[in-house]
């Protein structure tokens, strides 16, 4: 094209409009605003180092828990609201069912419109119904997920219908997992965590004749790997030691290894990241490892369509981390795991950790009936409710009093039992950092780097580009 | 051509021609007429503008903007498309998508137009073999996706215990990224042939015998009726299908997320998969501007090659 006072012109003027547009604003899609990047818990728990552990050794809580008949406000509630879940299992679409059925027997007048829908597209959904005025009064939503409703002012504030005493009866991390700048949007449901499960047969065939049977007693680091080696030798080489459940938006469940070297991923303030670090490099090393020395398969990273349960299942490896919600599914009688499978608690390094699994209950803020919808979430966690949930559904529960209780699991009481434990190494430390209201932004990071990283990227140039996406997504 | 029926040019012996309407229908005729066609295009219109140019435009504005699904948008100027420029996954996703478009596109064409051929003769059972190869593309992408996931899982899948009967190592469909890219595009041309075919089968109905039978008569072999004959009475067919495989193959989304969810690493991730992860991902980042911005540039790529297409083509809708 030749250059014209027109042209000249024309370029000049469409340069000069996009340095202008440029200079609008410095501000980046990637960059956290204001309103996200503080924590969730940056109050903290009041100087408790508690875990979140329902475990099965902690003291029974102060036996004051919500009651199972009425809010704490005794005031009568009238009306109907709609309460949002996916439906995880057959077994958690019958607590919620039981839940209702209840409530409304016990608050006539009342109605709670149960909408269940597919888990994939669900945030999607909830986030256009905000937008458009028109989301469920109350909905269902994972701890890594609170903050970001949490920090955008949407949920109800329930600190009017809880007292110290009704506080107190749940595990004081779990309750820390749904408070955001000190005020708690809603209540921790049940929680879950990663256990080991194992083929019995192929330990045995491999040599390994035992796995820990106490918490105190996990594997070390060290002695991980030597089982890891021993399976490896036994195994052909199209099956493989074990796969681990950091599939996709699992991919946080990798900082497991992290607080195990002795690392953390923000430093306590929760406002920057605390990367690079030692612990990073060796956690990154050795998850790193596991590929190059082919004890995972190469196509269990973070961009599968595979989870670890399904390697586990179609017995490409004999031993997968899994969270406790997939015991019913392993130990499905038809479509569960063929052959005697048992568990054990993950790996322990400089410390013991697991990732804090699990879901709690909220309320919008502009819901038309924010006494009914404070008293349903009540209801919810109330001990009877509650403990006939988390039996149904294989999970674990946040009540004190519970997490002490011997509950009937339908499947495997003994593998909940281990991951029950297990749950107690997701120190207040796991639950601040997993609840910050950019979590999902962190997540993204970790997903593109670590799957980066186990095809080839070298650990200090993951760590340094976690530790850049992250300090973008806290907008520190 | 509609005005030269409708207008008679009267040469006036100078200043040029003057257009001359013949038999003006009455006024009130006139406005029944334009009201009759503005109620025959007004659904259209409606359609379009709300279902189509609205969220288009809408795109855009998304664009210049932060916008998060939740919270107040905010203004960032051209921000986002600075960022894409500098963005090494969009150029990755940008490159897998055009090397996924010359991969599917001809090749697929190409299958489909020599499958239409053997198919439009007098070949038994003919109905059938069209309705198996068109069955692919009733099935949704996102189960044709699994299906390919299951089939090319590198550990347990079909197609390695298949090769392995023959004592033939599998490939690594999932953890290696050309051969992932490799399975997707099979997965496509299995799904997409039926559709090329389809188009093909209708065009070859339309090709007449007696421009064959003159080919024949001319001395041309079977060869040189297809080469020079038929196929470029095909042309419509062709530009149509040509169109229609290249939008289809930058807007690849549901085959590719469900078989391979974009990996290994960033190796089949493809425009629209980057987009929908940015924007719309389950516990993702949710950065629905940066997500519009590559919808735009997906939009404006589409719309050049359409260009270029249409212009290199103009006479071919003329033909067959």
């Amino acid at each position: 094209m030749d250059l014209n006072r027109r042209n000249f012109l024309t370029g000049s003027l469409g340069a000069a409009t996009m340095m202008g547009l440029a200079a609008c604003s410095s501000v980046h899609s990637n960059s956290a605003d204001s309103t996200t990047s503080s924590s969730s818990a940056a109050v903290g728990a009041a100087g408790s180092s508690t875990t979140a552990a329902p475990s099965t050794t902690a003291a029974s809580g102060s036996g004051v828990t919500p009651s199972s008949s009425a809010p704490s406000s005794a005031v009568a509630v009238k009306g109907d609201i709609s309460f949002s879940f996916w439906g995880g299992s057959t077994g958690e679409t019958a607590g919620f069912n039981h839940a209702k059925k209840m409530f409304e027997s016990a608050n006539p007048g009342t109605t709670i419109n149960l909408k269940i829908v597919p888990y994939d597209g669900f945030f999607a959904g909830i986030d256009r119904g905000i937008q458009a005025g028109n989301a469920p009064d109350i909905f269902r939503v994972d701890y890594t997920t609170i903050g970001k409703y949490s920090g955008k002012g949407v949920l109800l504030d329930v600190s009017p219908y809880f007292d110290a005493a009704e506080i107190d009866a749940f595990l004081p991390a779990l309750w820390e997992g749904i408070k955001y700048d000190g005020v708690p949007y809603g209540v921790p449901h049940q929680t879950d965590t990663t256990c080991i499960v194992y083929s019995k047969a192929a330990f045995e065939t491999a040599g390994i004749t035992s796995v820990p049977t106490t918490l105190a007693s996990a594997w070390s680091w060290e002695e991980f790997s030597a089982v890891a080696t021993k399976l490896r030798a036994s195994l052909p080489d199209k099956k493989f030691p074990f796969a681990y459940d950091w599939t996709q938006a699992g991919a946080f469940r990798w900082l497991s290894w992290l607080y195990q070297a002795g690392g953390t991923l923000l430093t306590p303030d929760l406002k920057k990241v605390a990367l690079p670090s030692a612990a990073a490099t060796e956690a990154m090393d050795y998850t790193k490892s596991f590929f190059t020395n082919k004890w995972t398969p190469d196509s269990a990273t973070i961009k599968t369509s595979q989870y670890s349960d399904n390697f586990f299942l179609s017995q490409i490896v004999p031993m997968s981390f899994i969270g406790d919600f997939l015991v019913p599914e392993l130990a499905d009688p038809k479509s569960g795991y063929k052959g005697e499978w048992g568990a054990t608690y993950m790996p322990q390094h400089k410390a013991a950790a697991s990732d804090l699994g699990g879901n709690a209950i909220v309320a919008r803020k502009d819901t038309k009936n924010p006494e009914l919808a404070a008293a349903f979430l009540k209801f919810l966690v109330s001990e009877d409710i509650m403990k006939y949930f988390c039996e149904q559904a294989i999970e674990l529960p946040t009540l004190k009093s519970l997490a002490s209780a011997d509950l009937k699991y339908a499947y495997r009481p003994d593998v909940v039992k281990i991951c029950a434990e297990q749950a107690s190494t997701i120190s207040d430390t796991i639950v601040k950092e997993s609840t910050v209201g950019s979590f999902a932004s962190i997540n993204t990071v970790l997903q593109d780097q670590l799957e980066l990283a186990f095809h080839g990227k070298s650990s200090a140039d993951t760590i340094s580009a976690i530790a850049s996406g992250v300090t973008s997504a806290l907008g520190s | 051509m509609t005005s030269s029926r409708m207008a008679v040019p009267v040469a006036d012996g100078g200043a040029g021609a003057q257009l001359l309407q013949p038999g003006r229908p009455p006024v009130r005729r006139r406005r029944g007429g334009t009201l009759a066609g503005w109620t025959f295009l007004a659904p259209n219109l409606i359609l379009s503008g709300v279902f189509l140019l609205l969220p288009l435009v809408l795109a855009i504005i998304i664009s210049f903007q932060k916008r998060e699904s939740l919270g107040t948008p905010e203004f960032l100027g051209v921000n986002n498309y600075l960022d894409l420029v500098v963005d090494p996954v969009f150029w990755e996703a940008l490159w897998n998508t055009a090397v996924f478009t010359i991969c599917t596109v001809p090749v697929g064409m190409a299958l489909g137009l020599g499958i239409a051929y053997l198919l439009n003769g007098l070949l038994p059972g003919r109905t059938l073999y069209r309705s198996i190869i068109f069955l692919p593309l009733v099935i949704s992408g996102v189960a044709t996706g699994v299906l390919g996931s299951w089939m090319f899982d590198q550990y347990n899948g079909f197609i390695n215990n298949l090769l392995a009967t023959f004592g033939i190592d599998g490939p690594n469909w999932q953890s290696d990224g050309g051969w992932a890219m490799f399975s997707v595009i099979l997965m496509t041309l299995w799904q997409r042939v039926g559709f090329d075919m389809l188009i093909y089968l209708a065009g070859l109905q339309g090709v007449g015998q007696d421009v064959l039978e003159a080919a024949s008569i001319d001395g041309a072999t079977g060869w040189q009726k297809f080469r020079r004959v038929t196929f470029p009475l095909l042309g419509p067919s062709t530009f149509f299908l040509l169109i229609m495989n290249l939008i289809y193959s930058f807007q690849i989304f549901d085959t590719v997320f469900a078989m391979t969810a974009g990996g290994p690493g960033y190796s089949t991730t493809m425009l629209v998969t980057y987009a929908y992860q940015t924007g719309f991902g389950e516990h993702g980042s949710g950065q629905l501007g940066y997500a519009a911005t590559i919808g735009v540039v997906i939009f404006l790529i589409t719309l050049v090659i359409t260009v270029v297409q249409w212009r290199a083509n103009k006479s071919r809708d003329q033909v067959g």
